[in-house]
């Protein structure tokens, strides 16, 4: 039975060790270890890290959460996790859970029947669960946004941002995959299995939105949703 | 470790020692910071511009007005004692040769003295010990102080500048410095034609490996120029582009007229290597 939700982005710059001395990203990490904080309170079995990635797949717990061919002051391979599911397990890490963690990876272009299907997995999960899900909207928000301008992306992340806030499956759900994948935007699969994971279970979540903003020209949201 | 009166630095900091003449004729300030009062702002500008030492001169290292032990002492002393009460925790260095003098301006709170001529008094060593001071060993090829290189040559002028400088070294700690106090300096120009000081720059990593921490002083020197053929004011660039190398090779203090490009550079240069941070990394990562 899922437990309770935490939403947070995948930016490299999570990595701390990444962002240089100044560290660009600090508002950003500090809301999402309050939000990863607030949703281990429901003291789970077990934590599921949910990431998009190229294809749908579950990973080997035992890989490092390193940020691998990003670089970084040693330098840099890729030789670890998915950026999503690294992130969320680096997160699990700061934020000091030693529990069991479960990793899975959906395709960024799973359609809704996929995304269904995992979502019903997950709330036929028999422990306790967290659910970590790693994701963010449009990166099409500005002249200096990895992908520069795109006028739909506003839209697109005000209802993101809306189904967030209001602990409403429905509003993920309705996301088009297809618009998603021409913003940019690399949470939407992500999001969907977690909506369709809560409305599998006939929830009314609590929400919260931690953080939300774009200040790099990707839309960044940090939430929870305790069931 | 690195040990420079009051204060250390751990063996990945890069060093900028600010040059502050109180002298009449020096080669590219021609007496600006003669005066105290305009010395003592031109210190508080290189601190505010990121120096971690100052190094006080009272003579022209060439030719030129005769400055006595006397009036060397009447230029740096007292001017080290209100740069020390001011700035208590700035490295102080003063570039004299003579050992007199060396004691008066220890008396007064320098930290550091920068023999560039080489040991030519061989009691400036006793008195840094005597005043737990640090020590620059720089080679000259044996010129006596402010004495340009005429007709110089070397079998092999690296070779000459470690034998030298290390000997120099040993020999002030066996009168009593501490071995983490000292520094070795090729001394570009020094007893060098442009073609010894352009391989001194190549090879210096040579010296970095005989694991003494050096010192380089390469601002606006005249193997810059000749190396451009640009008078003083324009050599800057060039300057910059040996502190660079230097920096690649391990260098660990430079003594500089332009203290905040000075910086800059060897910002960057230990970010590349990656002893340094970048400052602020966002793009492709956002």
């Amino acid at each position: 039975m899922i437990r309770a939700a935490a939403v947070c982005p995948q930016p490299p710059l999570l990595f701390r060790e990444l962002a240089g001395s100044q560290d660009a990203a600090e508002e950003l990490r500090a809301a999402c270890h309050r939000a990863v904080s607030q949703v281990l309170t429901a003291t789970p079995d077990v934590v599921v890290v949910i990431g998009g990635d190229e294809r749908t797949a579950v990973w080997d717990v035992a890989l490092a959460p390193a940020p691998g061919g990003f670089g970084g002051p040693a330098g840099g391979r890729r030789d670890g996790l998915p950026l999503s599911l690294g992130v969320g397990r680096r997160l699990l890490e700061e934020a000091g859970w030693t529990g069991p963690v479960e990793l899975r990876a959906v395709a960024w272009d799973a359609d809704s029947a996929e995304v269904v299907r995992l979502g019903a997995g997950l709330a036929a999960h028999e422990d306790d669960v967290v659910l970590l899900v790693l994701g963010e909207g449009s990166a099409r928000r500005g002249d200096k946004a990895p992908g520069y301008v795109d006028d739909r992306a506003f839209g697109y992340d005000a209802e993101t941002r809306r189904a967030l806030a209001d602990g409403h499956p429905e509003g993920l759900l309705r996301q088009d995959p297809r618009l998603a994948h021409e913003l940019m935007a690399g949470g939407r699969a992500a999001f969907q299995v977690m909506a369709a994971a809560v409305r599998a279970q006939g929830a009314s979540p609590r929400a919260e939105v931690h953080y939300s903003d774009d200040p790099f020209g990707v839309m960044y949201a940090v939430a929870t949703w305790l069931l | 470790m690195l040990k420079l009166g009051r204060r250390t630095f751990a063996d990945t900091d890069l060093l900028v020692m600010a040059i502050v003449n109180r002298t009449r004729d020096s080669f590219y300030d021609n007496g600006a910071t003669f005066a105290e009062d305009k010395a003592l702002d031109r210190v508080r500008q290189v601190v505010a511009e990121g120096a971690d030492i100052v190094d006080v001169g009272g003579v022209k290292a060439g030719p030129g007005e005769d400055v006595d032990a006397a009036e060397e002492i009447r230029r740096t002393a007292g001017f080290v004692a209100k740069v020390r009460a001011e700035f208590p925790h700035l490295v102080i260095s003063v570039d004299t040769w003579r050992a007199e003098v060396g004691r008066a301006v220890c008396r007064a709170g320098a930290d550091l003295l920068n023999d560039a001529w080489g040991g030519h008094d061989p009691g400036l060593a006793e008195v840094a010990a005597e005043h737990d001071a640090a020590l620059v060993c720089a080679h000259t090829g044996g010129l006596a102080p402010r004495t340009p290189p005429h007709r110089m040559g070397y079998d092999d002028v690296v070779r000459a500048a470690i034998d030298d400088t290390v000997a120099l070294a040993e020999r002030a700690v066996t009168v009593g410095v501490r071995r983490d106090s000292i520094l070795i300096d090729p001394a570009h120009d020094f007893g060098k034609n442009t073609w010894h000081s352009l391989e001194i720059t190549r090879r210096l990593d040579e010296m970095v490996a005989t694991g003494w921490p050096v010192l380089v002083s390469l601002s606006r020197k005249d193997f810059v120029g000749e190396a451009l053929d640009l008078p003083v004011g324009e050599r800057l660039n060039g300057t910059l582009a040996a502190t660079a190398v230097s920096a690649w090779h391990g260098a660990r203090v430079y003594r500089a007229h332009d203290v905040a490009s000075t910086r800059q550079v060897l910002d960057m240069v230990a970010t590349i290597r990656g002893s340094r941070d970048p400052a602020r990394v966002v793009r492709g990562l956002a």
